[in-house]
């Protein structure tokens, strides 16, 4: 065991409303790849930023080559050669590459006053010869693609000498070539005895890369196993475990009703090329694909919150131009953003006003002034109906739990009595017995004739609820599936059907 | 596309300059009009003909600060017991004149046995802040009230409750332009700014061009001086040209660099008047940093141990003073004498004199400057 | 491969945009101005236009390391103020040398800058409110410690010669002009050269990256709003010294000049872009334009409206600018 470079045991961590790890678990040995796998959700993401001391852990502990460590901050992490290549892209983008792979420790001369740009240059030139690369140290960072910013975090990462190197989903956003390129430098690093989590939702990778993985399923760790030992359908099993324990999968009938809507060629810059897809009356339409492949783009420029280049989107057979999020509601459309904190619900105000923000026209009285008595039986209604857990109407939005604000917003949409609802992620950083509240109340719309799209990254939320199944990928639609026809291998096979980047 | 919208953006714009500067001829007439409600304010008393008549000797001895008269009423206020609560609202109070004001004041406040408070706005344009001073003052009921107005149609329902209050209001400095209060305590700012072009005239062998360098166009004072020296000019001086007027907002540092520019733009010119300390301040700098002292007469306003330097120093050639203590004085002195029921004349002048070289440590006119 | 090269040089391009522009809006109206008045472009005239450049360049160059990190300083005039007349307290009440009062001004400043940073950065309060408080504060004291009266620097006129004397006997340009130069070519080096100048950008462009790369964000805020402390302690040194008096009046609205001079050299309110070279261009563009204006004479509203009327045009471009991205 003196191989063991980092254990992590019983890691707890919450956040306001929401028990993001119970038990965390991880053994990383010295030259390995140790494959993080499990659900969107399911807390991998969290036990690594507990690892390089972006969050601070409940309870738990964490022992560094057997001797336990406490890292309250990056700088720690850093400093034990614990590195973390983010999800979510951490660059400057107005500063150089050299100059953001150095951020924080740069070399100078002239007594200390001077940063050394030759050396920075000198040094991240070496790295990128190291790994392949064809980047000028010198150029800006907002002039390269994303995939090119992911390449500069790896360098930045190995450019720490890491003992430990932690990757979130670094592949999501990588061609086939690049990918390559990473897993050479990766079983490269792995030569050199350095520990690697590799945190992915490409099962199909691991046979390429990874020696070991750690399943872990609604915020709890489920197994360690050798890779040469299991199979991919065995773990997934692992992973979606949870589909085995609840009712069987509520898929509804699939009801051949009129078209609702329908959207044509829209092209939006180089985020959406062509996408083409229509919704019926009485569907739940699933939308896959992986992070960054365009559904919310698409829902967001059907819904007129972006402008879209060209295209046509048609509602009931009639061409409607949507100009604004106005636009939208008058023609029907409802919008449950994936970021609810930011788009979807007004925090600071109390239940009742949040359910009827969109349609306090309705609740006007003479001179403007809003009608208490009716928007209160409103608020009501719907607080018995989705069985809102608030202790009243005026409480504040922001002190429900994740669940019951995802209520409220769905709240709000139902009064404005929207045929057509686009739910984003609508059970993202919500617990295990909210979230089946939820697909009922999906089911119970779909029943009543509301035509749903449903983005989800969670497949087996896609199969689940949805009748069709749209895949995209880098901006188009590269899947429309059946249910009946739909498999996680399938929709990934869809997902990951990327055009040649040039 | 962006690139082309963009040109025009510019473009458009060095038009809208360019037009702006093409107007040029007409402004220096622009100024004028204003010249007929000036008269009104102008009659006041008879010190301001003898001033300025008496001002080619270099000397005035018009109505002087009253602080020797004064003196002795003070026992005659101290004996009616309480003291009187007077608030004075001034329209400033960063500036060395209301400093000077306020110094008066308090002596007066002194002498007549009186408890006064001394506040204004920082600038001379936040009428709004006054109106909320004067609001405050009258809400603590003072016994009378001194009020020299920013804008006196703004301030008149205030005054109107005052009056109804039976609370008597003494109007100073520039004034409040109604029929409410008692009496007013000032200069006149038309007549004494009138001196200034007489004594420009004389200097420049009545001819030439003059410039203005003024703190506001806005204000009472910064559109009295500025039309009292103008008018003056062309009535009485035809052959001087006024070549420009500029403002500076009081600030010393702006109005040196406009001064350089209109000596830049007009290197002709052979005199500048600035209407107020910081103007005047700003005109002697922008002379001295393009070398010009002793070449373009320069006249001020008001005093300040600046402006005095240079009058000694001969690179100013004289200023117009008010007197600023004596209206701070007489401010309070009216207030005492209306709560007992005295009858006061409709205005009071506090006078304005003339000093130069020759008698800027005169007896008569050293207590009025404030260093 | 082409396609790439010729998209990566329009990207440069519209970043340099607004230098170019401002530099050219510059020429162009030195020109314009030129042939409108022959009193324009002599040698007397650019001397004033540097001149008067001096005091709002500087401030300029301070306000714009802040408004790089994404924050923004209201305080520097009243800051100027403050610092100016503590100069001349310790230098004419104190009795002290003049070096003395130098560096009693430029710490004055440097302090309320360094104050800002603390409220920015440890208490969290948003940069406007810290600094619209700052300037009253500042204000206030400046008036009280003053005695709400001018400081006069008549008996120490080596004072005067700060700004005013001529380091260069040849040829008769102000040292508040070269102190101008200096502090720019100073600032500049500080912005590209040093840690403090890189993590001014790193600040503005992605604050959170910074942090979770280990920088100490706090501490390079303060240092970032105590370096624009400094520099307004340095205007106030150079406006006490062309005045030969420190005005406790003064300041309020120098801000918004230096603001926007250095958004019309191209500093984004966003942060994460911007050069001192721009700021000075702008600075530049801002006296050319009041000293040409009224070298023809155009009334003083207009005036107000052409200076404004840059700004929003400066505003937009950066707009602009950004939607290209």
């Amino acid at each position: 065991m003196d191989n063991v470079l980092i254990q992590m045991e019983g890691i707890e961590k919450s956040f306001p409303g929401v028990k993001a790890l119970s038990d965390g678990q991880l053994e990383l040995r010295a030259g390995e790849v140790h494959a993080l796998l499990g659900e969107n959700g399911a807390g991998k993401s969290t036990l690594m930023k507990i690892l390089s001391g972006i969050y601070s852990k409940d309870a738990g502990r964490i022992l560094y080559k057997g001797k336990e460590v406490n890292i309250p901050n990056p700088r720690t992490a850093q400093d034990l050669g614990i590195c973390i290549v983010h999800q979510e892209l951490n660059l400057m983008p107005h500063l150089t590459i050299a100059q953001n792979i150095f951020i924080g420790r740069e070399p100078r001369k002239g007594f200390g006053l001077v940063l050394d740009e030759t050396a920075i240059n000198k040094q991240t030139q070496e790295l990128f010869e190291m790994m392949h690369l064809k980047l000028n140290p010198r150029t800006k960072v907002s002039e390269l693609s994303i995939a090119k910013q992911q390449m500069v975090e790896i360098a930045k990462a190995l450019s720490f000498n890491s003992q430990v190197l932690i990757m979130d989903e670094p592949t999501a956003a990588l061609t086939d070539t690049e990918i390559m390129d990473l897993f050479r430098i990766i079983r490269q690093l792995r030569e050199k005895g350095v520990g690697i989590v590799h945190i992915s939702h490409r099962l199909e990778e691991l046979r390429q890369i990874a020696d070991r993985a750690t399943i872990m399923r609604d915020s709890r760790y489920i197994a360690t196993v050798r890779i040469e030992d299991v199979t991919i359908n065995q773990i997934i099993s692992m992973m979606v475990g949870r589909a085995f324990d609840e009712t069987a999968p509520e898929v509804p009938e699939n009801v051949e009703q009129d078209i609702v809507l329908e959207v044509k060629h829209l092209k939006q810059g180089r985020v959406l090329k062509d996408v083409n897809f229509n919704l019926r009356r009485g569907e739940i339409l699933g939308f896959a694909g992986l992070v960054g492949a365009g559904r919310t783009e698409t829902a967001r420029a059907v819904f007129g919150a972006d402008h879209y280049d060209s295209g046509e989107v048609c509602i009931k057979g009639k061409s409607v131009h949507i100009k604004s999020p106005n636009d939208a509601v008058r023609q029907g459309i409802g919008y449950l953003s994936e970021d609810r904190k930011r788009y979807g619900a007004v925090l600071g105000m109390d239940v009742e006003t949040n359910i009827v923000l969109s349609t306090f026209k309705k609740f006007l009285g003479y001179l403007g002034w809003v009608n208490k008595g009716k928007t209160g039986v409103t608020a009501k209604h719907y607080i018995q109906a989705l069985s809102i857990k608030t202790p009243n109407m005026s409480q504040k939005v922001k002190n429900l739990s994740g669940g019951n604000q995802q209520k409220v917003i769905i709240g709000k949409w139902m009064t404005a009595n929207t045929d057509i609802l686009i739910f984003d992620e609508p059970t993202r950083g919500i617990d295990v017995g909210a979230k089946s509240e939820i697909y009922k109340l999906l089911n119970t719309l779909a029943h009543e004739g509301k035509s749903i799209i449903m983005i989800s990254s969670e497949l087996p939320e896609i199969l689940r609820m949805s009748h069709r199944v749209i895949v995209m990928c880098e901006g188009r639609i590269t899947g429309n599936l059946p249910i009946k026809e739909a498999t996680q291998e399938k929709i990934m096979q869809c997902a990951t059907q990327r055009e040649a980047i040039l | 596309m962006r690139f082309k919208q963009l040109s025009l953006l510019v473009v458009g714009l060095l038009i809208a300059v360019l037009l702006a500067s093409c107007g040029n001829s007409t402004n220096t007439t622009a100024a004028q009009p204003v010249a007929t409600t000036a008269s009104v304010a102008g009659a006041t008393t008879a010190s301001v003909a003898g001033a300025t008549t008496a001002s080619a000797a270099g000397a005035t001895t018009a109505s002087a600060a009253g602080a020797t008269t004064a003196a002795g009423q003070a026992g005659a206020a101290a004996a009616t017991g309480s003291q009187p609560y007077i608030p004075i609202i001034s329209k400033g109070f960063q500036h060395q004149f209301w400093q000077a004001v306020k110094a008066g004041a308090e002596k007066g406040a002194k002498d007549f046995n009186a408890r006064i408070t001394f506040e204004g706005p920082e600038t001379e344009t936040q009428v709004d802040k006054q109106i909320e001073m004067l609001q405050a003052a009258l809400d603590k009921k003072p016994q009378a009230i001194c009020l020299a107005a920013l804008d006196s149609k703004a301030v008149a329902p205030l005054l109107q409750k005052a009056k109804a209050a039976n609370i008597p209001v003494i109007g100073f400095d520039s004034g409040v332009d109604s029929d409410i209060p008692v009496t007013t305590v000032a200069t006149d700012n038309l007549a004494a700014a009138a001196l200034a072009a007489d004594k420009m005239a004389a200097l420049m062998g009545d001819k030439g061009e003059v410039a203005l360098v003024v703190h506001d166009q806005t204000s009472r004072t910064g559109i009295d001086r500025r039309d009292g020296f103008l008018n003056q000019m062309k009535s009485k001086h035809p052959n001087i040209t006024i070549v420009d007027t500029q403002y500076g907002g009081g600030d010393q540092l702006k109005s040196t660099d406009l001064t350089k520019a209109i000596i830049q733009s007009h290197p002709n010119v052979k005199g500048i008047f600035g209407a107020n300390e910081g103007s005047i301040i700003g005109v002697l700098n922008g002379v001295k940093e393009l070398k010009k002292e002793g070449q373009i007469f320069v006249i001020g306003y008001d005093s300040g141990k600046q402006q005095i330097d240079a009058i000694k120093a001969g690179t100013e050639s004289g200023a117009v003073t008010q007197d600023p203590i004596g209206i701070g004085y007489k401010c309070v002195e009216s207030a005492v004498k209306a709560l007992k029921g005295e009858t006061l004349p409709k205005s009071i002048d506090t006078g304005f004199h003339w000093y130069d070289k020759t008698n800027v440590e005169a007896a008569d006119i050293k207590p009025l400057l404030y260093q | 491969m082409a396609v790439a090269a010729v998209q990566r040089r329009l990207v440069i391009r519209a970043d340099a945009l607004q230098r170019v522009l401002a530099f050219g809006a510059l020429i162009v109206l030195i020109f314009i101005f030129s042939l409108a008045s022959p009193n324009f472009l002599q040698f007397n005239n650019i001397v004033g236009i540097l001149l008067a450049t001096a005091v709002n360049g500087v401030l300029a160059i301070g306000v714009t390391f802040v408004i790089i990190t994404g924050g923004i300083d209201l305080s520097v005039g009243t800051v100027m103020t403050f610092s100016a007349v503590i100069a001349g307290e310790v230098i004419t009440v104190g009795q002290m040398p003049v070096p003395l009062g130098i560096l009693a001004g430029l710490l004055a400043g440097g302090f309320a800058g360094f104050v800002n940073g603390i409220l920015i950065a440890k208490l969290k309060i948003p940069p406007f409110i810290a600094t619209l408080g700052m300037l009253n504060v500042a204000r206030g004291l400046a008036l009280v410690i003053s005695g709400v009266k001018p400081i006069y620097f008549n008996d120490t006129p080596e004072f005067n010669s700060i700004a005013m004397g001529n380091v260069i006997p040849a040829i008769e340009i102000p040292n508040a002009v070269l102190i101008l130069f200096a502090a720019a070519i100073i600032a500049s080096l500080v912005l590209n050269r040093t840690i403090l100048g890189r993590y001014t950008f790193a600040l503005g462009s992605n604050e959170e990256a910074a942090r979770l790369s280990g920088v100490n964000v706090d501490r390079w805020k303060i240092a970032v709003y105590t370096l624009t402390g400094l520099f307004s302690g340095l205007a106030g040194i150079l406006i006490a010294s062309r005045l030969n008096s420190a005005q406790p009046a003064l300041g309020q609205g120098y801000e918004l000049d230096a603001i926007a001079a250095a958004v019309i050299g191209g500093t984004s309110l966003n942060g994460g872009e911007g050069s001192i070279l721009g700021t000075i261009i702008g600075a530049f563009i801002i006296s050319t334009l009041t000293n040409g204006l009224r070298i023809l004479s155009v009334p003083q509203e207009w005036q107000i409206v052409v200076t404004g009327a840059i700004v929003i045009l400066a505003v937009y471009l950066d707009v602009v600018r950004r939607r290209k991205k």
